[in-house]
């Protein structure tokens, strides 16, 4: 299959590979899967606690190619957005900036469902910190 | 019309596949082109599109576990117009354990795998293969008969039970593709190659 040259320049180049240690404050991890085929996506966001804007993100994507380049534009979209912002990436915009072929959409949605993934845990974690919006509380 | 119309059979996951056979060659024959030469066109194509759906419908149910996957996708479609919500959940702990082999295999694949590493690889396919096995006959089997003798209140239960034994097998199925690739052994026939 012909993959575009973003997909295929994400996937020679992927951008920010890796996971957060343990102890690091402010990361909400997503781990999901594609059932239809079977492959497997970790999208991490590290969160600035006192301003709600994530300031990094990673992941490590074992699937086809179209996931991992989906999951490294997911990566380079994330920073510098807030938690709330973060929330309004939607599949259709990776499909589209990547020009994925039908074929290759629930390789974006797997995308998505990490980015929800993560933010969701993040709220979690960091529940007593935030507001409703999942932004920090200002403390007077 | 569905695979089973297709077919004329109730919408059941137990089907005789040999009598499955002998139905799909005594309609292939009376569908074939060498038939209905000379008819007017718009017959020879419709029979040339029922020959399609013929072959579309046998492949997937003389397969037991592509039966169960396309019961799902249709049960699926009424749920969602019935507006139920669809749900693509597997088991969060297998996903964790998926990705934690896909990792592990990663990081011995970079180091360069010795004859140590080879046998730890082989026996954790293996032993992930089993379970791969286990999920279809549990597919093919059990789930099967409990969706055929269930009753629309338990539909729902069952169809989730199907559904993630589907998703555990698919997750398992790329693992045990994947660590076959690393170990150099090519085994056509176990899983399909899905990735492009
Ligand atoms: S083929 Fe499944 S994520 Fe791309």
């Amino acid at each position: 299959m012909a993959y575009s040259d973003k997909v295929v320049d994400h996937y020679n180049n992927p951008r920010n590979v890796g996971s957060f240690g343990k102890e690091t404050p402010g990361v909400g991890t997503g781990l999901v899967g594609a059932p239809e085929c079977g492959d497997v996506m970790k999208l991490q966001i590290r969160v600035n606690l006192d301003t709600g804007v994530i300031e990094d993100a990673k992941f490590k994507t074992f699937g086809c190619g179209s996931a991992i380049a989906s999951s490294s534009l997911a990566t380079e979209w994330l920073k510098g957005k807030t938690v709330d912002e973060a929330a309004k990436i939607k599949n259709t915009d990776i499909v589209n900036e990547l020009r994925l072929p039908p074929v290759k959409i629930h390789c974006s949605v797997l995308a998505e469902d990490a980015i929800r993934a993560a933010l969701a845990d993040y709220r979690d974690r960091y529940a007593d910190k935030l507001d409703g919006a999942g932004a920090p509380v200002a403390s007077a | 019309m569905n695979h089973f119309e297709v077919f004329g059979l109730p919408r059941k996951l137990g089907i005789d596949t040999a009598e499955l056979q002998r139905t799909f060659y005594e309609l292939s024959r009376i569908l074939h082109p060498d038939f209905h030469q000379g008819a007017p066109p718009a017959e020879q194509a419709s029979a040339l599109e029922a020959s399609a759906r013929l072959n579309a419908a046998y492949r997937t149910l003389r397969d037991p576990i592509a039966r169960v996957e396309y019961l799902v996708r249709l049960e699926e479609g009424r749920a969602t117009r019935e507006g139920a919500a669809a749900t693509r959940e597997a088991p969060p702990e297998l996903l964790a354990e998926m990705f934690e082999i896909q990792e592990a295999l990663a990081e011995a694949k970079a180091g360069g795998l010795d004859a140590d590493g080879r046998r730890r690889l082989a026996a954790e396919r293996d032993r992930l293969l089993a379970r791969h096995r286990e999920e279809e006959l549990r597919l093919a089997g059990p789930l099967s008969a409990a969706w055929d003798a269930g009753d629309a209140g338990e539909r729902p239960r069952l169809l989730d039970a199907c559904k993630r034994a589907l998703a555990t097998r698919a997750y398992l199925g790329t693992v045990v593709e994947d660590l076959t690739e690393a170990l150099g052994e090519s085994q056509e026939g176990h899983v399909t190659h899905r990735r492009h």
